[in-house]
């Protein structure tokens, strides 16, 4: 899953160096208060909680019908089109709002967390005995925007769709990872339309899913836009579609200026008995995106009369925080963001040099420096999964470092011990942005006073990707994030940790250049392992990994701390992806 | 480059010239130079002084920085060991542990202190005011030299080196200058920013390069003018006679008669390019590596609801120098220039 917008998300990327956590608790006094601190035991917690027997209609006690919500962003929206969306915000808008898949979450307020429940689907989904078949089955009388009634054909067209990488370079890949013929059809726009495309099957309602590997996170899978229904007919061009997909859910697209406004209408073909989580009381949605940061700010904070049913889902300046929290218009909550340093394996081959960079780096002050909210924007920690991950297991690598605080003596010994004091540390910043510039400044000073002698690398907001992703760069510690599509270790450890072909200078997100055979195999075993075995499986690997390689350590774990107007009720967040739970939202007149 | 200010609100009519009152001007008119004549009618305009005298402590302070920093124990950056850490300095709030707003006033950081970073603002205030200065005099000294070269070849020479010449005036006067900058500051420090030492002198260099390279053609336009009028005059033909070569009589000839011109266009220039620099690195495309008066503008916007102090102190220091720097160009002006005088 990528941050809420291109130019955005390499920004963060560059805070990604950046980010820390902010040490022990409340440590430095009168900041941001900690009761409201997001609960991280419970955050993304997603992976246990299901509820496949959910009926619609839902309602809420005491909510009012109509009003307009007003939503502001810096950030524009990357792509509409269903298949496409991969960004927070297009991501979690289409399915909150305007699409429906097999399944979707709800949230759970009094838990404050995420419940996977059926949408278009009867139930979450059968799999068969070893996860290489799904079968959905869809309501009775789902119809679209336009009142023509959703049919089984819709769902094969759209996994067909999720097929082409050519047409969706931006989409989520999971159709050509998982299922069958991932690896010779090319989707309906750059092959010759459904010829050849097996994967998916028809029975009456019934849909069926055919994988070329064990998919047992299917049923997420199944929440994304991208596998919702698609008309063939009405999607045959997607660069119109993208610019008005057909709405299944209780909002359809009004007028659409890409990347600047969008304006979201009721949908009257939408039937609240069929849908078990999403309710509609606002008459209409206004997105107005670019917005200065400062200007956004002060909107929110003024909250004169016209602008009371405004909502934001950027996180509001820390200097704000206190005020919007004492007003009680702050939305916080935590979602499954793992921030790290990563060491270049094949050039810091020494654990010692790799663990003291942990005790060395200065978590409390680059989250100062780069903006980030102490225990609640940022969040400390040690594992690689994020706190909410099934199976995740508790531990601590380095016994004596209390995650988040910095210890330059213990680095500097450890230095000594390794005889490597004065140790080059090259990483890239981004100059272009101040926070970059600021946080490196931190970075360099907390350092030096290790014993290391750090080289940071200029470079520009929109050519870091780019190099970090060079192998070849002349650096030896790349940062990087990475946000779980869903909570289980499958999507963390092949992606970040499994050997790359470094010499053919694929580096994949493998960004410590991470190298171990062992390893290999013992990932390849976990993915082969019966499900209820997996999750603890992974977590006993984190432990594995980390402790007896260090290959990388844990810089902060994403949280979010977003603001509403006073008008706006039902404003929590949505911790499987950090955005507000769009379905609970009304307006209080 | 003209300021657009006027002076006329603060030299009234009758102002300060009353040479029939002064028992001593008849002596001195006989022997005195045409600029000692300025000097001489600046020293009696009181905003000239007034003005001079801010700049001048401006100066004073921006050359002493490093001292006044060292004495106060306050840093510009964090490369020094003993420089305090953003979190020493800062509470969670980004809002200083020292001082206003949230605690009382402390002498240690008079300014405050800057949020994310936890510099004090004196420093930052100090060594910004010394980027400004050195990058408008750096600009000045080099677009006037190129200004006044080439102002002095178009018009002496005639055909077809005059029409290239003005052609290539007229090529830059009409390119959008903050498009360049946009365009061209990246890319030049892209290519020459190695590491972080070298990223700051070409930081630096190519701010001046691209303030110079827009900034050359008024001065040059001015010159070729004057030039032109001049080149008809009999002592220059009576060199061009005798054979003086061309560049004796550009530089020893002409040039000598061109100064009036020149000193008022570098006077009303430095406020221009302090301004410049200031609004570039205000974008993002001027200075990164260094301390700037306009960077700490565009960091303390998104605090000035809550650390209006934060915001001012750049964008007051900012308008008393460029408008001290226009009232003594405008002085000079008026000086230098007979017709101008009221």
């Amino acid at each position: 899953m990528r941050l809420k917008q291109p130019i955005i998300a390499i920004a963060a990327v560059s805070a990604f160096t950046l980010a820390a956590c902010g040490g022990d608790e409340s440590g430095s006094g009168t900041g941001s208060g900690n009761d409201d601190q997001p609960d991280t035991s419970e955050g993304g917690n997603t992976g246990q909680t299901q509820d496949p027997d959910r009926e619609g209609p839902v309602t809420i006690d005491g909510a009012t019908e109509g009003g307009t919500v007003t939503v502001i962003s810096t950030s524009g929206l990357n792509t509409m089109d269903p298949t496409e969306a991969y960004y927070q915000n297009t991501t979690s808008i289409l399915t909150g709002l305007v699409t429906r898949a097999w399944t979707q979450y709800a949230y759970d307020e009094e838990n404050n967390t995420m419940v996977l429940v059926p949408d278009l689907a009867t139930d979450l989904g059968r799999p068969n005995d070893d996860f290489t078949e799904w079968t959905f089955t869809l309501r009775d009388g789902i119809t679209y925007e336009d009142g023509t009634p959703v049919e089984p054909e819709d769902f094969v067209f759209s996994a067909a769709r999720s097929f082409d990488r050519e047409a969706f370079p931006e989409g989520p890949a999971f159709s050509n990872d998982y299922f069958l013929g991932g690896d010779t059809y090319k989707g309906p726009y750059t092959g010759n339309g459904l010829k050849g495309f097996e994967a998916v099957t028809v029975d009456g309602m019934d849909v069926t899913y055919k994988m070329a590997t064990p998919f047992p996170d299917m049923l997420y899978w199944a929440s994304f836009a991208a596998m919702g229904p698609i008309q063939e007919g009405a999607a045959s061009d997607p660069e119109k579609y993208r610019l008005k997909p057909l709405a299944t859910g209780p909002y359809k697209f009004g007028k659409y200026v890409p990347e600047k406004s969008l304006e979201l209408v009721r949908n009257p073909e939408w039937d609240p008995a069929t849908d078990p989580a999403r309710t509609a009381y606002p008459d209409k949605y206004e997105f107005d995106l670019q917005v200065e940061e400062a200007q956004l700010n002060q909107i929110l904070l003024e909250d004169s009369a016209e602008d009371q049913a405004t909502l934001t889902y950027d996180d509001v300046l820390a200097v704000n925080f206190d005020q919007f929290k004492a007003d009680g218009r702050a939305a916080v909550g935590s979602f499954p963001l793992t921030s790290f340093w990563a060491p270049d394996y094949t050039k810091i081959t020494d654990i010692k040099i790799r663990q003291a960079l942990a005790y060395a780096y200065p978590y409390e002050d680059a989250d100062l420096a780069g903006g980030y909210i102490e225990g609640v924007t940022s969040l400390p920690g040690a594992q690689l999964l994020p706190p909410g991950t099934a199976g995740r297991k508790d531990f601590n690598p380095l016994p004596d470092h209390e995650p988040g605080s910095t210890d330059t003596d213990a680095a500097m010994a450890l230095l000594e011990e390794a005889d490597a004091v004065g140790y080059e540390v090259k990483f890239l910043y981004t100059k272009d942005s101040d926070s970059g510039v600021k946080v490196k400044d931190a970075i360099v000073a907390s350092l030096t006073k290790a014993g290391f002698s750090p080289k940071p690398v200029p470079t520009t907001i929109a050519d870091f990707s780019t190099l970090r992703a060079d192998p070849d760069t002349d650096i030896n510690v790349r940062s990087g994030g990475w946000i779980a599509d869903w909570p289980s270790g499958g999507s963390w450890f092949p992606p970040l940790l499994k050997s790359t072909d470094v010499e053919a200078g694929i580096l994949g997100a493998n960004y410590s250049k991470f190298n171990e055979p062992d390893m290999d195999a013992e990932m390849k075993r976990i993915q082969t392992l019966p499900v209820d075995e997996q999750a603890d499986a992974w977590g006993e690997l984190d432990d594995t990994i980390m402790t007896d390689y260090f290959p990388l350590f844990v810089t902060r774990y994403g949280g979010v701390a977003q603001a509403y107007g006073s008008a706006i009720e039902g404003h929590f967040i949505d911790n499987t992806i950090g955005m507000p739970t769009w379905k609970n939202i009304w307006v209080n007149s | 480059m003209s300021s657009g200010l006027s002076v006329d609100a603060v030299d009234g009519p009758g102002g300060e010239e009353k040479p029939p009152e002064d028992p001593e001007a008849p002596q001195q008119l006989a022997g005195r130079s045409p600029t000692r004549i300025a000097l001489g009618r600046l020293a009696r305009d009181k905003v000239a002084v007034v003005g001079t005298v801010v700049l001048l402590i401006l100066v004073v302070l921006a050359i002493m920085a490093p001292l006044i920093c060292d004495w106060w124990n306050i840093y510009p950056d964090q490369k020094d060991p003993n420089a305090p850490t953003p979190s020493q300095m800062l509470d969670g709030n980004q809002l200083p542990s020292f001082g206003p707003p949230q605690y009382p006033f402390t002498w240690d950081h008079p300014l405050g202190i800057e949020p994310q970073s936890g510099r004090d603002n004196l420093a930052l205030l100090l060594y910004g005011l010394r980027t400004s200065l050195t990058v408008a005099l750096l600009a000045t000294v080099f677009s006037t030299v190129v200004g006044v070269t080439l102002g002095l070849l178009a018009g002496y020479a005639k055909g077809a080196v005059d029409a290239v010449l003005s052609f290539v005036i007229d090529f830059f006067l009409s390119f959008p200058f903050i498009l360049g900058a946009l365009a061209l500051a990246p890319i030049i420090t892209s290519r020459f920013g190695g590491d972080q030492d070298t990223l700051r002198r070409a930081e630096l260099l190519s701010l001046v390069g691209i303030l110079v390279l827009f900034g050359w053609m008024g001065l040059a336009r001015l010159i070729r003018g004057q030039v032109l009028s001049l080149r008809e005059r009999e002592f220059v033909q009576a060199a061009q006679v005798i054979g003086v070569p061309t560049w004796q009589i550009l530089f020893k000839e002409l040039l000598p008669n061109l100064v009036a011109p020149i000193v008022v266009a570098i006077s009303l220039s430095i406020p221009a390019y302090v301004a410049a620099e200031a609004g570039l690195s205000f974008l993002g495309i001027g200075l990164t590596e260094s301390p700037s008066l306009g960077k700490t503008v565009n960091s303390a916007v998104n605090y000035f609801e809550r650390y209006p102090l934060y915001l001012w102190t750049p964008v007051v220091t900012i308008m008393i120098m460029v408008i001290a720097l226009n009232l003594v160009g405008d002085s000079i002006r008026d000086a230098f220039d007979p017709k101008t005088r009221r």
